[in-house]
C-alpha cells in the first residue's frame, strides 16, 4: 500500500541522505574492518585523491585529462560515424522496401556478435591507434542508430507522405523535409541508447587494443595492482558517460521543445 | 499470380527466398572477393573455404586449449550464472523499488552513483579482486546483468495503471498476493525488456572479459587467434558468439510467450 | 441509518504553489439500499466525491462515512467500478471476479457458486476463460460490475462506469443495470456528466456546482417513477419518452447551464 500513500519531501530527503551515508560507510566499514587490504580496497577518501593526483601526475604515459581526450578522439570518430551511417541507412531503409529487404537480412546476422567481439580484426584491419578502437566503436553504436531510424521512418504517418506526394514533392525532398522531422524523436532516442552502447564498447576497446585512453589506463592500474587507479579511472569513465548522456538530453529537448508545446 | 513484387514479398515464401538469396549473394561476393580476384588479402579477411577448414578443426582436433563445443558450454555456463544471479537480485530489487518510494529513495543514491560505470570498466577490478578465474567473469557479468534488470523492472511497476492498482486495494489484496498477482505480472513486458538487454549486456561482457585474459570460452579464441594471426579462426569464434546470442534470445523469447499467454492476440471478438 | 455520510467535506490540491478549493463544504447522505446519482460539471469535484468514498482520496476537513464507521483506506467493504474498467489484464474473467472474493477468504464453494451466477446475470456464460483484452468495452464493464457486487460490499461506487463505452452499448449496460438495481437493492453511489443516464438509473440525483463543488440540489426521482410507473417500460428510449422523464430531465439541464453561464469558458 505504500506506493500509494504519500511521502513528504522531508522523508525522502533523510532516506536518501542514508542511503548515500549507507553507501559509503559500508565501503569505508569493508575497508577500516581490513575486510581486503588496501591494496585491494581502498576507502573512497583515498580514491578521490587519487583521482585528483592522476590529473597532474602521468600515469601509463599520460595524466589523465590526456587519457580523456584520447578516448574522447575515438569515441567522437566511431560514434560520429555510426550516427553518420546507421541514420541516413534506416531512414532510406525505412522509405525504400527493396533495400529493407537487402540490408535486413545481412543486418539481423551481424546483429547479435557483440561488439568487442570485432576487436582483433579491427586490430588486424585498422591498427591499434584510432582506427581499430573506432570499428568497435561503431560496432556498438550502430545498430541502434540504424533500427530507431528506421522505426521512425516506418512510423511516420501515412497521411503526411499522401500529403507530399499529393503536393507534388519529390522523392529526396520527402525523405528530408517529410520523412526526417516525424523520425526525429526516435532517432534522438537512438542516438541515446547509441552513445551509451558506443561508451561501453570504446572502454572494451581500450582495455584490449589501445596504447592511451582512460580504458588503457585502468588496465594498467590493473597489472600494477593499483585499486586505487583503477577505481578512480571508472568513476571518471562513468562521469564522462553522465557528461555525453546529459548533453544529448539537452539536444533532445531542444529539438523536441515545439513539437510538445503543441 | 502476384499483381506486384510487393504481393510476392508479403508471403513466407517469398520473404524467406528473400534471405536467402541476400545472403547466398553475401557468401559469393566474399568467395569472388578473396579467391577468385584475390581483391582482398586472405591475411585480412580469410576465404571461405578457410573458415569451413577452421571450423572443422576446432571442432575435431580442438583449438586452443579445447574444441569447439567445450568452449561454446564454458561460455554459456559463465553466462547463465551471472545472468541468473543478477536477475534474481535486480528483479525483486527493480520491484520493490517501484512499489516503495521509500526503498526508491533508500537505494537510489548507490544505484545512481554506480550505474554509469559501463559494466566493461569492471573488467580490472574484478582481476585485481578475484583474478582471471570464472569468478571474476561471474562478477562482471552480474554487473552487466544487474542494471538493465533493475531498471526495467522498476519502470514495469511504475508503469501499471494506476486504476489497476486502485482495483486491487479496494478488492483487498495485500502483501505477498499483491507481488505475486498484480505487481510481477503487471510489470512483466518490462522485465523481459529488462532481461533482453541484460542477456545482451552478459555476451558483451563475457566477451571482452575473455579476451582480456582465459583458458576456455569462445572470447579466449578470438584472443588466441589473433595472437597467432589467424583469421579464419577469428571468423569462427564471431560466427559462434553471434549465434550463442541469438539461440539464447531466442529462447529467452520463448518463455517470454509462454510466461505471458494473456499476451497472445485472439480472433474471439 | 445512511448507508454513505458526507459531513462538510471540504478538499483542496496544493497545485503550482496555491491551493485550489475543489469541493466546498459537502453533505450528503445516502440511504441504505438508495441509488443516488451526482451530476455537474467537469472539474466539480463529483469524481473527488467518490473517491473518498472509497478510501482513495482523503478529505481536508470533515469527514465521509461508510455503514457508521469513518473511511480510512480502500477496501472491500466500498467496491468500485472504474470507467476505465481497471481489470487485471492477466486474469480471465473468472478470475478477475474470483481475485477479491479470495481475499476475502470464501471457500471454493462459495466462490463458484457467487460467480457462476453473477456471470449469468451480466451474461457472461461463455466467456468464463477469455482475457480482458478479448472482449468488448461493455463485456470488460460487465465482468468489473460483476467483480464489484460479487463482493456483496455494504456500497456500490461507480465512477462515469458507461463513460468509455459507445452510445449503443451504453444505452444496453443502463438497462442491465436498471434490472440488477431493482431486482438486487444495494447503496450506490453513481457519478455522471450524462443527465439522463442519472435521471433513469437514480433513486436521487444530486446536481452540484462547477468548482468548487457545493451541492446546488437533490431532486427526488424515486417517488416520480414510481407514480408513473416507469418500470413498466423495459426500454430507455420509451422510459425517455415520458413526460415526467423529460421534465426532470430538462429541470436539471436548466440547473447545469446555469453553473456554465457562470463559467467564463463557454
Amino acid at each position: 500500500m505504500s506506493a500509494l500513500k504519500v511521502m513528504t519531501d522531508r522523508e525522502r530527503f533523510t532516506l536518501t541522505c542514508v542511503g548515500t551515508a549507507g553507501f559509503f560507510g559500508l565501503w569505508y566499514l569493508a575497508a577500516l574492518l581490513q575486510f581486503a587490504p588496501t591494496k585491494f580496497l581502498p576507502m573512497p577518501h583515498q580514491v578521490l585523491m587519487k583521482l585528483v593526483q592522476l590529473c597532474s601526475e602521468p600515469f601509463a604515459g599520460a595524466v589523465l585529462p590526456e587519457h580523456m581526450w584520447a578516448s574522447l578522439k575515438r569515441y567522437a570518430m566511431g560514434f560520429g560515424l555510426a550516427a553518420s551511417v546507421g541514420v541516413p541507412l534506416g531512414l532510406l531503409m525505412g522509405r525504400f522496401r527493396w533495400l529493407d529487404r537487402v540490408v535486413t537480412p545481412i543486418f539481423d546476422s551481424l546483429r547479435f556478435i557483440a561488439p568487442v567481439a570485432w576487436v582483433p580484426f579491427a586490430a588486424l584491419w585498422f591498427g591499434t591507434g584510432i582506427g581499430g578502437p573506432t570499428l568497435i566503436i561503431f560496432a556498438g553504436a550502430f545498430p541502434p542508430c540504424l533500427i530507431n531510424s528506421y522505426r521512425g521512418a516506418k512510423g511516420v504517418e501515412v497521411r503526411y507522405l499522401e500529403a507530399a506526394s499529393m503536393l507534388g514533392i519529390g522523392s529526396f525532398r520527402t525523405i528530408t523535409d517529410v520523412l526526417f522531422p516525424a523520425a526525429v524523436p526516435s532517432i534522438i532516442a537512438g542516438l541515446r541508447i547509441g552513445a551509451g552502447l558506443g561508451w561501453m564498447s570504446l572502454v572494451g576497446a581500450e582495455l584490449i587494443v589501445a596504447n592511451s585512453g582512460m580504458g588503457y589506463m585502468i588496465v594498467k592500474g590493473q597489472s600494477a595492482i593499483a585499486t586505487d587507479i583503477v577505481m578512480a579511472g571508472m568513476i571518471a569513465i562513468g562521469a564522462v558517460g553522465v557528461v555525453i548522456d546529459v548533453a544529448l538530453r539537452k539536444l533532445e529537448k531542444r529539438l523536441l521543445r515545439h513539437r510538445q508545446q503543441s | 499470380m502476384f499483381r506486384s513484387t510487393d504481393d510476392f514479398f508479403a508471403t513466407g515464401i517469398g520473404r524467406f527466398a528473400t534471405v536467402l538469396g541476400v545472403l547466398l549473394v553475401t557468401v559469393l561476393l566474399w568467395y569472388v572477393a578473396t579467391t577468385v580476384t584475390g581483391f582482398i588479402d586472405a591475411n585480412r579477411l580469410p576465404r571461405p573455404v578457410e573458415v569451413w577448414q577452421s571450423l572443422q578443426a576446432i571442432a575435431t582436433d580442438g583449438y586452443g586449449n579445447g574444441r569447439l563445443h567445450q568452449h561454446v558450454l564454458h561460455s554459456l555456463k559463465l553466462v547463465a550464472m551471472g545472468f541468473a544471479a543478477a536477475v534474481s537480485v535486480g528483479v525483486p530489487l527493480g520491484l520493490a523499488m517501484g512499489h516503495s518510494k521509500r526503498i526508491e529513495a533508500l537505494i537510489n543514491p548507490a544505484f545512481l552513483l554506480l550505474r554509469p560505470i559501463p559494466p566493461l570498466a569492471w573488467i580490472p577490478l574484478a582481476i585485481v579482486w578475484l583474478g582471471l578465474e570464472d569468478a571474476s567473469k561471474i562478477l562482471v557479468i552480474f554487473v552487466a546483468a544487474f542494471v538493465p534488470s533493475v531498471i526495467n523492472s522498476y519502470t514495469g511497476v511504475r508503469n501499471i495503471d494506476k486504476p489497476v492498482l486502485e482495483a486491487a486495494q479496494m478488492l483487498g489484496i495485500r502483501g505477498f498476493s499483491l507481488v505475486r498477482e498484480v505487481l510481477v505480472p503487471g510489470a512483466l513486458p518490462m522485465i523481459f525488456t529488462g532481461l533482453r538487454l541484460s542477456l545482451q549486456a552478459s555476451w558483451t561482457t563475457l566477451v571482452a572479459a575473455e579476451l582480456i585474459g582465459a583458458l576456455y570460452g569462445l572470447g579466449s579464441i578470438l584472443n588466441q587467434a589473433a595472437q597467432d594471426i589467424y583469421p579464419a579462426m577469428i571468423m569462427v569464434a564471431m560466427i559462434f558468439v553471434g549465434i550463442c546470442g541469438a539461440a539464447t534470445t531466442w529462447l529467452l523469447g520463448q518463455f517470454e510467450r509462454r510466461a505471458m499467454p494473456w499476451q497472445q492476440k485472439s480472433v474471439l471478438q | 441509518m445512511s448507508a454513505i455520510e458526507f459531513k462538510n467535506v471540504s478538499r483542496s490540491f496544493g497545485r503550482d504553489g496555491k491551493d485550489v478549493l475543489v469541493l466546498d463544504n459537502v453533505s450528503l447522505t445516502v440511504a441504505s439500499n438508495e441509488f443516488v446519482a451526482i451530476v455537474g460539471p467537469s472539474g466539480c469535484g463529483k469524481t473527488t466525491c467518490m473517491r473518498m468514498a472509497a478510501g482513495l482520496e482523503f478529505p481536508s476537513q470533515g469527514t465521509v462515512s461508510v455503514a457508521g464507521k469513518p473511511v480510512i483506506e480502500p477496501g472491500p467493504d466500498r467496491a468500485v467500478v472504474f470507467q476505465q474498467f481497471a481489470l487485471f489484464p492477466w486474469k480471465s474473467v473468472y478470475e478477475n471476479i474470483d481475485f477479491g472474493l479470495r481475499a476475502k477468504g470464501l471457500d471454493e464453494a462459495e466462490r463458484k457458486r457467487l460467480i457462476a451466477h453473477y456471470i449469468g446475470l451480466m451474461n457472461l456464460s461463455g466467456f468464463e476463460s477469455a482475457f480482458p483484452h478479448q472482449l468488448s468495452g461493455g463485456m470488460q464493464q460487465r465482468v468489473a460490475i460483476a467483480r464489484a457486487y460479487a463482493l456483496d460490499p455494504q456500497a456500490l461506487l461507480m465512477d462515469e462506469p458507461f463513460g468509455a463505452l459507445d452510445a449503443q452499448t451504453r444505452v444496453v449496460m443502463q438497462e442491465e443495470l436498471v434490472k440488477l438495481a431493482r431486482k438486487n437493492p444495494r447503496t450506490v453511489l453513481f457519478i455522471t456528466h450524462a443527465v439522463e443516464e442519472a435521471v433513469y438509473l437514480a433513486d436521487r440525483v444530486v446536481i452540484m456546482t462547477s468548482r468548487p463543488g457545493r451541492v446546488k440540489e437533490i431532486l427526488d426521482i424515486k417517488s416520480i417513477r414510481e407514480q408513473e410507473q416507469w418500470d413498466q417500460h423495459a426500454r430507455v428510449e420509451d422510459v425517455m419518452d415520458l413526460a415526467s422523464f423529460v421534465h426532470l430531465r430538462t429541470r436539471i439541464w436548466k440547473s447545469l447551464r446555469e453553473e456554465h453561464a457562470g463559467d467564463p469558458e463557454h
